[in-house]
């Protein structure tokens, strides 16, 4: 009679709570260990995000160099790292915001670094030469233009993105 | 990016042939006393930063050696000769230009014994490393160690 009415057993009443506390238990252990191992997926999105670099009225036609700071989350370490870039506009007005790292082996760039050559990026490290433009200078050692950063302007201030590369010449 | 780190290093062995420059930062340390120990891990850190900078800017030239560290109140003479062992044994091969870069006052007079040339830097203790102020004197700090650098290039 008394085991009619009983619709779940004991044994089965056991096997479902403990299924389910079980459960839960290692659904807490696996989350934040699956979280842990995918961690650095989630945040590669953030180093991607345009960075604030300078208010636009102070882009001219020559090129400067501007800097910022951006915090570089590399799975433990947390640290700060400053991006460069030789900010100008050209002659339709349009920004040009180039990379200031060569091609050749990636030192820095300098705008007219080269009294010799004044309206050219020169690299001090093997005398590396580009235009204006960043196109490399043929029979200098790099092999490629200055890469191109991703940008846009919101509210007067010039954000920018990644350096896009562009092929060799 | 010519760093002693396992990212860098295959860049290093592949234009082996371009790097001939390497920076040492000289880096003093000591525990007996709170204010001096405070002082010291501030310089500490500032010259890292320096070192840092002055490698994104060369990087396809200069290798940045990790830090020598030694304690303050140890033997000059007895670190030196450890330095330039160092050296002979590190860098004499491939390396045409060896510098040190350092705010320690002491290796002036110690200059003329070590393998290489010491750039030193007075150091100022940094309270805060995001005022503006802060950043245009490490940038200041930065363009002329990288002036004096390519001189020797």
């Amino acid at each position: 009679m008394s085991e009619k009415k009983q619709q779940v057993s004991r044994r089965q009443f056991l096997n479902y709570t403990l299924t389910g506390v079980g459960g839960f238990m290692a659904a807490s252990m696996l989350a934040p260990m699956v979280r842990f191992a995918i961690d650095p997926v989630l945040t590669a999105s953030t180093a991607g995000e345009m960075q604030a670099v300078v208010d636009v009225s102070e882009i001219t036609t020559d090129p400067q160099r501007f800097d910022w700071t951006v915090e570089q989350v590399d799975a433990w370490y947390t640290s700060d790292v400053t991006h460069s870039a030789w900010v100008y506009k050209n002659e339709n007005d349009e920004i040009v915001p180039l990379s200031p790292t060569c091609t050749h082996l990636g030192c820095s760039v300098s705008w007219a670094g080269n009294e010799d050559y004044p309206d050219q990026f020169y690299c001090p490290c093997h005398d590396g030469r580009y235009q204006k433009d960043g196109t490399n200078v043929a029979d200098t050692p790099p092999p490629a233009p200055l890469a191109l950063y991703e940008y846009e302007v919101r509210d007067g201030t010039l954000y920018l993105g990644q350096p896009v590369p562009r092929g060799g010449v | 990016m010519m760093k002693w780190e396992a990212d860098d290093l295959p860049k290093y062995f592949e234009a082996k042939e371009y790097i001939d420059t390497v920076l040492v930062p000289l880096i003093p340390i000591q525990l007996s006393n709170e204010a001096d120990s405070l002082k010291l891990a501030n310089y500490q850190k500032t010259l890292q930063i320096i070192a840092r900078e002055a490698e994104r800017d060369f990087a396809g030239r200069m290798l940045l050696s990790p830090v020598y560290t030694y304690v303050q109140a140890a033997s000059y003479q007895k670190e030196q000769e450890r330095i330039n062992q160092w050296i002979q044994l590190l860098f004499k091969e491939d390396f045409k230009h060896v510098f040190f870069l350092t705010f320690d006052v002491k290796w002036k007079k110690e200059e003329k014994g070590l393998d290489g040339t010491l750039l030193w830097l007075p150091g100022t203790v940094i309270e805060n490393y995001q005022s503006v102020l802060t950043k245009k004197w490490i940038n200041e700090q930065t363009s002329q160690l990288n002036e004096l650098i390519k001189s020797f290039w």
